[in-house]
């Protein structure tokens, strides 16, 4: 049913006539939206900040390519380089450079006194986010010049079986706690609904159509949800702040998203899973009720 | 107005509520439907309303078939019939005139024409000084009252009344046939269940008597039973 602006403002009249009368049942509702929700937020800081905190060790990943000691086309290569996929930035190491910095970690000593500087050129990779290392390493092999490829093999792997895992648990619990969710919200709005089946019924028999009858209800329970997700938005944001001010200090060892950072992905989520929870769990609730 | 052709209605328990029951019921017609409990009354009325589809036969109001309807349509279908219930059906959390305007919100009237029309169906059923007070204020004859004024205030062709005096005493019990009568003269074609023998008697209307599902009998001015 299209929905005219007149008519809008009768469901929403009754919507909150509805939620005032039905106080009790409506505030129980709205209750157990904000738990739900909630948790679903919990979940969602916690999935956010793992996939922060794998991100920021992509981000320590770098691939070290040796040159042959023949090789004298290095800014050649080094643009070939740049232009692989998933390849963030290159920096060139010549020998010279490569022995300074060994020496700087041997405490300044001297290691090659008397002899010739037995170390190749090089160029560092960094990696993007989406790189993959093992294709990246394939295609750098091909490059002519190159004579070894030297990276943190089996960290990155255990990375990439590590990230996966997180994000697989952490995607299987957001789904089965929307579904949790979801289901008591639908009971909950049930008991509402069920509380004024009689009014349902009535409003059949007098010729109101389905629609005419589902609106305020589906207002209703749209209210609730994002009335549950605000409140659920609220302690969250105030929950976590108050969190990553607590553990600033350890902030190198464990690093968090900052409440900025998350704000938006958290309202946007919550608020949109509030509508949804409202809103199908009032359509759903309706359709035995409809059946007059 | 209202064609029923050989209506049988079986609920899925096996009773058998209808069995093949034909008639007609002109235009402007008040015809009484009486007979004993479960003789098929409520359940005629509920197909009338499409409240129940029929399991077989032919049942059309207004020369429409109602028995195939879609779920829109049964929407508009009820909107030009009444209903009057024993047991009132009024929404105890809205006022008197709420339960009335209700029937007209409902079905998309503009506010500007709900209010006069409200005023004036509820000064017909002698409530228009209670207009502002809850059901639950009022004596069962005046919330029968309220039901009778949402079942005619939107100008229904049709209204069913199924025992509306069946919670009422003798006085009131008149005071609501008088105001059908009334509603009758006006042109509506009124279809009322009921076992109020001396209500049929007194107002020696159509009579059709249902028994164990069955059309017994069709008297055009009869009384409660067939002897009268």
């Amino acid at each position: 049913m299209p929905l005219k602006p007149r008519s809008f403002f009768y469901f929403l009249h009754e919507a909150l006539l509805g939620l005032v009368r039905n106080r009790l049942m409506s505030l129980t509702a709205m209750g157990i939206i904000t738990v739900g929700l909630f948790l679903f937020g919990l979940f969602l800081l916690v999935t956010a900040n793992l996939q922060y905190f794998t991100d920021l060790a992509w981000g320590e990943i770098e691939l070290r390519v040796f040159l042959k000691p023949a090789v004298t086309n290095q800014a050649a290569i080094g643009k070939q380089l740049s232009a692989l996929p998933g390849v963030q930035s290159v920096t060139y190491i010549s020998k010279a450079e490569g022995a300074v910095s060994l020496e700087k970690m041997f405490n300044n000593n001297h290691l090659f006194l008397d002899e010739e500087n037995p170390l190749p050129d090089a160029f560092n990779l960094t990696l993007t986010k989406t790189a993959d290392p093992e294709a990246l390493t394939r295609l750098v092999t091909a490059i002519p010049g190159i004579d070894e490829i030297v990276f943190g093999q089996d960290f990155v792997k255990f990375m990439e079986i590590a990230i996966r895992l997180v994000m697989v648990a952490g995607l299987i619990l957001l789904f089965l706690t929307g579904l949790a969710v979801l289901y008591i919200v639908v009971n909950t709005i049930q008991l509402t609904v069920y509380a004024r089946r009689k009014e349902i019924e009535i409003m059949k028999l007098v010729g109101a159509t389905d629609a005419f009858v589902r609106w305020p209800f589906l207002l209703e329970g749209i209210i609730l949800g994002l009335l549950g997700a605000g409140l659920a938005l609220l302690l969250l944001r105030e929950g976590y702040t108050y969190l990553v001010f607590r553990l600033q200090h350890y902030r190198r060892f464990l690093p968090l998203l900052t409440g900025k950072e998350i704000n938006l992905t958290l309202t946007v989520s919550l608020l949109s899973m509030g509508l949804f929870f409202g809103g199908f769990g009032s359509h759903i609730s309706l359709k035995r009720y409809l059946k007059v | 107005m209202l064609i029923a052709k050989k209506l049988t209605k079986i609920f899925n328990n096996g009773v058998l509520a209808l069995n093949e029951v034909s008639l007609t019921v002109d235009k402007g017609e008040f015809v009484f439907l009486v007979g004993a409990s479960g003789a098929g009354k409520s359940t005629f009325l509920n197909l009338v309303i499409r409240q129940e589809v029929p399991t077989s036969g032919a049942i059309s109001v207004n020369q429409q078939n109602i028995a195939y309807l879609k779920k829109k349509e049964i929407a508009y279908l009820r909107r030009c019939i009444g209903v009057i219930f024993q047991d009132y059906k009024l929404l105890p959390q809205k006022t008197v005139y709420e339960n009335v305007s209700f029937a007209m919100e409902v079905i998309g009237t503009k506010a500007k024409v709900i209010k006069p029309r409200v005023y004036t169906v509820l000064e017909l059923v002698g409530l228009l000084n209670k207009a502002h007070v809850l059901p639950s204020e009022l004596s069962g004859g005046q919330q029968q009252r309220v039901c009778l004024a949402r079942a005619i205030v939107n100008r229904p062709l049709l209204l069913l009344a199924d025992e509306p005096t069946g919670n009422l005493d003798p006085d009131t019990s008149w005071e609501i046939m008088d105001l059908l009568s009334e509603i009758n003269k006006r042109g509506t074609t009124i279809v009322m269940a009921t076992h109020n023998r001396e209500i049929v008697d007194g107002l020696q209307k159509r009579v059709i008597a249902l028994d164990r599902g069955r059309l017994v009998r069709d008297t055009p001015k009869g009384g409660y039973a067939l002897e009268t």
